[in-house]
């Protein structure tokens, strides 16, 4: 759905977007993250036609973005990082306008505008002013307008930042209900564990170059971060380090607390196999649970340079 | 004991305890402004033209040497008064401007309520703001000191005209900076800081004493006997009130020093020195105590910063209040001219306080009109042309301001990326952004159009006034919308926008008009070919033109082939008559000069409408 061929944009001697390439299938939920100044919104802006890249193409539902702007625009919602709001309309009157912008007509509108309040829950706010509305609503309200003429492509820069936790959570289920309805979604954050959630693929972004992209469960062995399991038992937790010391599979056993850490060897994931030496030897087990590699601790090691 | 003393002296004899850091700061950032250098620059660009082409006026006769040297002394007294009077505007309006944002920009920065976290005082942080400010133009008039010294020794100049006329203009500047800063607390945009100083400082210096006039010259007669208020304008209350005002101050000094001996209203500068400081210290208070009130505001979360100012913190306390229901307005027609023209016509004012607005100035278009009937001069073509002035100037100013703000305003307030996010056409945004920057200035126009069209219903305007006035109506809307779209599309900051756009009226209508003049006398012709043919197309000299030719009871009436255009002199410069086909082809051709470059910068607007987006 959405393609990007070593796409490059430069500001004087600076360098934003870096031979950038990147590939979203569509439906997909995609998170963009990087720090700040890495070209994200950059890419995002050159996606949604508010730029021209200096060099390399992209295209949205097969269109090129540098020719085909207007046709582009017409299938994509974007919601900015920093947002404005009319300071002098309501909310229903804004959503009209911006459907009004998008070409449909006067006499389905109303029913359009009526149908995503309901989806965003803002049909208590439809007659409130648009600045009166809260940080968390006008957040709500940015989503609403995005799906004002039903986009297939969202292109979402930030959307939970500076919202409270309440308010985050109910973005992120919004998010979750556009993908059951088949919106394909680039969503940028630096609440990264959030994107974590739901998320099907992520890109990380660092001096305009792409440091990976791909699945959580691709960004392990690429990383070269080996897996790592918590256990807990009851009783002598020295007699279980004995035993799972002894396996081939297992490179490390830390006590950590009143639980054990146990790092597998590269390539080696052996949960079973734990289990049973544990059980075979006479320890009670508690639990056994898999210890996820969140994607904050990505994003730091990746932006740091580790990877290349 | 004595190190005590010393440093208490000290403490006292420096500025800092009524500035603060705030002096320092402002200095240390006005150096590293670009805009300053460049102000400065022009400003003294102007000044050498100004005295350059007073010299070349003065001194290119020929003659004897007495007569020559009379004729130096001459020049001598011109060029001082040339260079006290560009001094006297034009550091007033600097002023205005520098001042413009000088609060505005702390409350939208958010830095105001951090302020006020630290042990600096509310009076600090507006002394430190007007000195810094003050500083820097008392620099910009030491910059000419030199040149006025030499120039007293073969002028003639008394060092007394020197002296008041720069105390004079440094307590002029101080008001109008005062007034500047204290407008800037509520407003955000420099540009309606400009505006409404300007409006106050006009009203107080103007329309008050006119007024005031008015009512000595009609109605103190009419109604004078029965009220007994004919004593209240006695020659000293009009002293008094002579010294609230700089303009005539400077003006009373300079017929002083021109013409020796003459008589005039008394008018005793360091008087008038002090009460203008002591004005400027009223409003300096008054804006201190404000200050506070916003800076607490922001600090207590109740001020919407990317707003304004005070105002704005009661609207937000109000909004916060459950929402009332209101009547939802349908879009309807294309949605940029709908969403443009659904804002109020002022920005912070409702459609109500727009009307009342309205309404008051057709009050007082009324009053004058009955005060005009009263002593006949509304025969007259002279007040026909007055009128016409003041529509086109204010039209022009409006037009500009709508237009330059169209676009800047939405990049403001971020949304600019949201509506070129949607598949309008940019042609499209721009043309919704120029009619409703044209229907804005409508009601400008309505009011021209109205009384033109009442006095050729009366007999005292001719009907072809109609005409012609739309053909200029017309030029001047498509180049003012024009310039405006285009400097709003290139620049990110309302304040640029406008003040490039009056940069460039100014300079084709104030300072065009001086550069053809001076050709001209480098040429050797006084008023020659150029000045002459560029005045020709001059806005407010082509309003001249028309009103003095079609206007008054003699004009109202005569056949198309009796009217005759030029003969007439209002602004000073008269032209050798013509008829009224010249005036038509003369209307005609500047409109097409003049549209064919509005929409030169249309297009230029338009290749830059997706640049620069904030």
């Amino acid at each position: 759905m959405i393609e990007i061929k070593k796409l490059t944009k430069n500001f004087g001697s600076l360098i934003a977007v870096d031979h950038l390439d990147l590939f979203i299938g569509a439906g997909d939920i995609f998170g963009f993250i990087g720090p700040n100044g890495a070209g994200k919104t950059t890419t995002m802006r050159i996606l949604v036609t508010l730029m021209e890249p200096t060099s390399g193409i992209a295209f949205i539902d097969g269109l090129d973005v540098t020719r085909k702007g207007k046709e582009v625009r017409r299938r994509v919602g974007y919601m900015p990082d920093f947002m404005g709001v009319y300071d002098d309309l309501k909310v229903f009157e804004y959503l009209e306008f911006f459907a009004a912008a998008f070409g449909i007509e006067y006499r389905k509108r109303k029913a359009i505008v009526d149908g995503v309040l309901e989806l965003t829950d803002l049909v208590s706010k439809r007659n409130a002013q648009v600045d009166s509305l809260s940080r968390g609503m006008q957040q709500r309200l940015g989503l609403a307008r995005v799906l004002i003429h039903d986009p297939k492509v969202l292109i979402l820069d930030e959307p939970a930042s500076g919202l409270d936790p309440r308010a985050r959570i109910e973005i992120r289920e919004l998010l979750r209900e556009l993908k059951k309805m088949g919106k394909t979604i680039m969503i940028s954050s630096h609440i990264l564990s959030e994107l974590e959630e739901i998320c099907d693929r992520i890109g990380i972004i660092e001096h305009g170059q792409l440091v990976f992209g791909g699945t959580m469960d691709e960004i392990r062995p690429r990383l070269g971060i080996q897996g790592k399991v918590r256990v807990k038992v009851l009783g002598d937790s020295a007699r279980a380090t004995e035993l799972l010391t002894a396996l081939p599979q297992i490179h490390q056993v830390e006590t950590v607390g009143d639980y054990l850490s146990v790092t597998f060897r590269e390539g080696e994931q052996a949960d079973g196999v734990i289990a049973r030496t544990l059980v075979n030897g006479g320890v009670d087990l508690v639990y056994l649970q898999p210890e996820q590699l969140k994607l904050d601790d990505a994003f730091l090691k990746l932006t740091k340079g580790i990877v290349h | 004991m004595i190190a005590s003393v010393k440093k208490t002296f000290l403490s006292m004899v420096r500025p800092k305890w009524l500035t603060g850091p705030i002096f320092e700061k402002e200095l240390r950032v006005s150096s590293r402004r670009r805009r300053n250098y460049v102000l400065r620059f022009f400003y003294i660009l102007l000044l050498t033209i100004f005295v350059g082409m007073v010299w070349l006026s003065v001194a290119e006769y020929q003659g004897d040497v007495t007569y020559q040297r009379s004729r130096m002394a001459a020049a001598g007294k011109e060029i001082v008064m040339t260079i006290v009077f560009f001094q006297f505007i034009a550091t007033q309006v600097l002023a205005i401007v520098m001042l413009s944002t000088a609060i505005s920009d702390e409350v939208y920065h958010r830095t105001l309520g951090l302020l006020m976290t630290t042990p600096i005082t509310s009076l600090q942080v507006v002394m430190g703001k007007v000195l810094s400010k003050l500083l820097q133009l008392g620099l910009l008039l030491a910059i000419t000191l030199p040149m006025l010294a030499v120039v007293r020794i073969f002028g003639g100049i008394p060092w007394g005209y020197l002296l008041s006329s720069f105390c004079v203009t440094l307590t002029a500047v101080l008001f109008a900076g005062s007034v500047s800063l204290l407008i800037s607390i509520n407003n955000r945009r420099a540009y309606a800081v400009i505006i409404r100083t300007g409006f106050v400082l006009l009203s107080f210096y103007l329309i008050i004493p006119l007024i005031l006039a008015a009512l000595m010259g009609y109605l103190v007669p009419l109604f004078g006997p029965i009220l007994n208020v004919r004593g209240f304008f006695s020659p000293w209350r009009w002293a008094l009130l002579a010294h609230l005002n700089p303009f005539y101050g400077i003006m009373a000094n300079t017929e002083r020093m021109m013409s020796p001996g003459t008589r005039g209203m008394p008018f005793i500068w360091p008087v008038h020195c002090l009460v203008m400081l002591g004005l400027s210290a009223l409003v300096l208070t008054w804006s201190a105590k404000i200050v506070r009130r916003v800076a607490l505001r922001q600090v207590t979360g109740q001020l919407d910063p990317s707003a304004g100012g005070l105002k704005v913190g009661r609207k937000r306390c109000r909004d916060s209040a459950p929402v009332a229901e209101g009547r939802v307005k349908r879009v309807i027609g294309p949605a940029v001219v709908w969403k443009e023209l659904r804002a109020p016509l002022i920005q912070g004012v409702d459609h109500r306080n727009s009307y009342i607005g309205l309404a008051a100035t057709l009050g007082m278009l009324l009053l004058t009109y009955i005060t005009g009937y009263l002593d006949r001069s509304l025969r007259e073509e002279f007040w026909h042309v007055s009128y016409g002035l003041l529509f086109v100037f204010i039209g022009i100013i409006v037009a500009t301001v709508f237009s330059a703000t169209r676009i800047t305003t939405e990049k403001e307030a971020q949304t600019w990326s949201l509506l070129l996010a949607t598949p309008l056409e940019d042609r499209d945004i721009l043309l919704g952004k120029a009619v409703s920057a044209f229907r804005r200035c409508l009601p400008i126009w309505g009011l021209l159009a109205g009384h033109v069209i009442l006095f050729v219903l009366v007999g005292y305007i001719h009907p072809i006034a109609i005409f012609h006035l739309a053909i200029l109506v017309t030029w001047l809307t498509c180049f003012v919308t024009g310039t405006g779209l285009y400097f709003s599309a290139r620049f990110a900051r309302t304040t640029s926008a406008v003040l490039a756009s009056f940069g460039v009226m100014l300079s084709l209508w104030a300072v065009g008009p001086v550069l053809a003049g001076l050709l001209d006398l480098m040429g050797g012709s006084i008023r020659g070919g150029l000045l002459t043919k560029y005045m020709l197309i001059h806005p407010a000299i082509q309003t001249q033109l028309i009103l003095a030719g079609a206007g008054g009871a003699a004009n109202g009436r005569a056949a198309l082939a009796e009217l005759q255009y030029g003969e007439r002199s209002v602004l000073g410069f008269s032209l050798e008559e013509f008829g009224l086909s010249d005036m038509t082809f003369i209307l005609t051709v500047t409109a097409l000069a003049y549209v064919g470059t509005g929409i030169l910068f249309f297009f230029g607007a338009k290749r830059r409408l997706r640049r620069n987006i904030v």
